[in-house]
């Protein structure tokens, strides 16, 4: 089945839609798409039925969001942690998940009409060769496209995203391209997997489970959090609505807690920068005590300097990432 | 057009906040009312179940003075307290960690300080306290004495606590209820720790004293789950082991459960 369902809202959908766009949309919405295995048995399915269905959720789960101008979605596929389930379903999953990446490079047109750009998230190593191989073309193919986004995060977790994050930081000092000391909280946003993208607004689990899982952990800090009991292939449009509205009921105190928490994080980013000011001032000063203005020079340069490293080094990071999936999609494809 | 949708928009949020009042006020009402008819229908619906539902609830209590290190007395303190810790033993499962957050803008101390002294009556271990102005932290004498009185009030004598092994014979069911622990929690212990951490890291890095090849998720873990250590802000340590026995806790039961990570859950 399909990754885009085509198709409008019916009527009261329609209006119901407009209503809600009327107030603060979320821009970028996750979904923990828990469920699958209970509605298969609850129908009398097989697990990889129940699977296939909670596939076919998602795609039309993105069409709504697409009406509701929702431009990015992030969901919760695969995690590391399943690679502990039974080998049966886990090679069951690996199958799925390469028919529907088959399945997105034949749709690659209807991708490009629509501007949908697909990004895998995760520890991809840990994927089959031939898996890996399809995903990075899938990537490859969508990466120009600026329309919607949609962020799979196959083989994730976020502790190992967070520890991935912590080694390229450390990759970027052994290369001299940064300092220990330039490591800082944005810093570390911007080595995570989803660099790409603005922290999601609102964070949706099905199944009634009331938990986090390992997911976006660092990224869903000031988001909206909604827990929903129905199943994950039962999933509705009103479904949807309800976790909108939970998202603009409380849109105004979230949105005060993340100003705090930014004012803050600079207030910290000036200290630190102050702090190895007066330390460098220190060990090349000539004894005397800097004067205030000299001090406010010094700082302005070195903040200036520190952000060019930051930089650099973002764009190596980028270029090294870049490259994996290159390097994937040049390797002859398995017969 | 918009400016009716609009309307409409505000008309829902309106709506939604009158049924919440609305659910809540209800539910004030109802509590006071189903009181008294409540209480009945309960002890009818239960009764069946108190016959033969919790027979291991009476077993243990009976085998209580045998498995004890401390042998129960008569004392109406160590009855509540078996009474209290086989209230939490009869339940299918029972954290090993609880963490408090506590979102009002003014905090009560009394009603944290009872939350922290119920979790530890009922056998667990640790608990964590947070609010998101750090309030607690800066206050944490006061917290800690709050607790002290509680303790006192309940009953509850925290030099009296020791590791009791609980046993019904196999080694399945062994429940250590150890020292409470209890950890108070500010928004620097959030990503800020993760920050310093990786800072500490990268300087390792930075000292060739390491590669960030060796990087690995269960470095970054014990580097955060270093002992409580002072902080500038506030120079007394704010972790505190309820207890003045000085017995270790078991490290399976840390290693399990007890994380300041979440504990990672199949999805």
């Amino acid at each position: 089945m399909s990754w885009i369902k085509e198709g409008d809202l019916n009527l009261l959908e329609k209006i119901s839609a407009n209503v809600l766009k009327a107030g603060p949309m979320p821009k970028h919405v996750a979904f923990i798409m828990d469920g699958n295995r209970r509605f298969a048995r609850k129908k009398n399915m097989e697990r990889q039925e129940g699977h296939m269905q909670g596939f076919n959720k998602l795609a039309e789960t993105l069409r709504w969001c697409k009406h509701l101008n929702i431009p990015e979605v992030t969901v919760y596929a695969f995690s590391i942690e399943n690679f502990k389930r039974t080998k049966e379903e886990v090679d069951g999953l690996m199958e799925l998940a390469k028919q529907k990446f088959e399945r997105l490079l034949e749709e690659r047109d209807n991708l490009e009409k629509h501007g949908v750009c697909i990004r895998v998230l995760g520890d991809l190593n840990m994927l089959p060769l031939d898996l890996q191989e399809l995903i990075a073309k899938a990537v490859v193919t969508t990466r120009a496209h600026n329309k919607c986004f949609l962020n799979v995060c196959f083989a994730y977790t976020s502790r190992y995203e967070i520890t991935n994050a912590v080694r390229e930081m450390a990759w970027g000092v052994e290369q001299g391209l940064i300092k220990a000391s330039d490591v800082s909280e944005s810093l570390l946003s911007e080595c995570l997997y989803s660099n790409n993208s603005p922290n999601p607004d609102l964070l949706i689990r099905t199944s009634g489970e009331v938990r986090l899982s390992d997911f976006l952990l660092w990224q869903t800090s000031h988001s909206c959090l909604v827990f929903q009991s129905v199943l994950w292939p039962e999933y509705s449009f009103w479904n949807l609505c309800e976790a909108i509205l939970q998202y603009q009921l409380n849109h105004k105190s979230i949105q005060k807690a993340r100003e705090l928490h930014q004012e803050h994080q600079a207030l910290q980013q000036l200290e630190a920068d102050r702090a190895c000011v007066a330390e460098h001032l220190q060990h090349h000063g000539n004894g005397k005590p800097a004067d205030a203005q000299r001090r406010q020079e010094a700082l302005l340069h070195y903040t200036a300097c520190r952000e060019d490293r930051v930089q650099d080094f973002l764009e190596a990071l980028k270029h090294k990432r870049n490259s994996f999936f290159s390097d994937l999609c040049s390797k002859p494809v398995l017969a | 057009m918009a400016l009716l949708y609009g309307l409409l928009w505000r008309l829902l949020l309106l709506l939604v906040h009158v049924n919440t009042a609305l659910v809540s006020w209800l539910r004030v009402r109802l509590r006071s009312w189903k009181g008294r008819l409540w209480e009945r229908a309960v002890a009818a619906l239960l009764l069946p179940v108190a016959l033969a539902g919790f027979p291991d609830q009476h077993k243990k209590l009976n085998h209580n003075p045998d498995a004890t290190a401390n042998p129960v007395t008569g004392n109406r303190d160590d009855g509540r307290r078996a009474r209290w810790l086989s209230d939490g033993k009869a339940l299918e499962k029972l954290p090993v960690h609880v963490g408090l957050l506590v979102a009002e803008e003014e905090p009560s101390y009394s009603d944290v300080a009872n939350l922290v002294v119920w979790c530890m009556a009922v056998g667990i271990s640790y608990v964590s306290v947070y609010d998101n102005h750090g309030i607690f932290r800066k206050n944490n004498s006061r917290l800690l004495e709050e607790i002290l009185r509680q303790q006192n009030l309940l009953g509850v004598d925290g030099s009296k606590y020791s590791i009791e092994f609980l046993s019904n014979g196999s080694d399945k069911h062994n429940v250590v209820s150890c020292r409470p622990t209890v950890k108070v929690l500010s928004p620097e212990d959030g990503k800020q720790s993760i920050v310093q951490a990786a800072q500490q890291i990268c300087r390792s890095v930075e000292n060739k004293e390491r590669s960030s090849k060796d990087i690995s998720v269960s470095m970054l873990d014990v580097l955060l789950r270093a002992p409580c250590r002072p902080t500038e802000t506030s120079p007394m340590t704010t972790c505190w082991t309820l207890c003045r026995d000085t017995l270790p806790a078991s490290r399976d039961l840390d290693n399990d459960k007890s994380s300041e990570w979440t504990s990672p859950e199949t999805v």
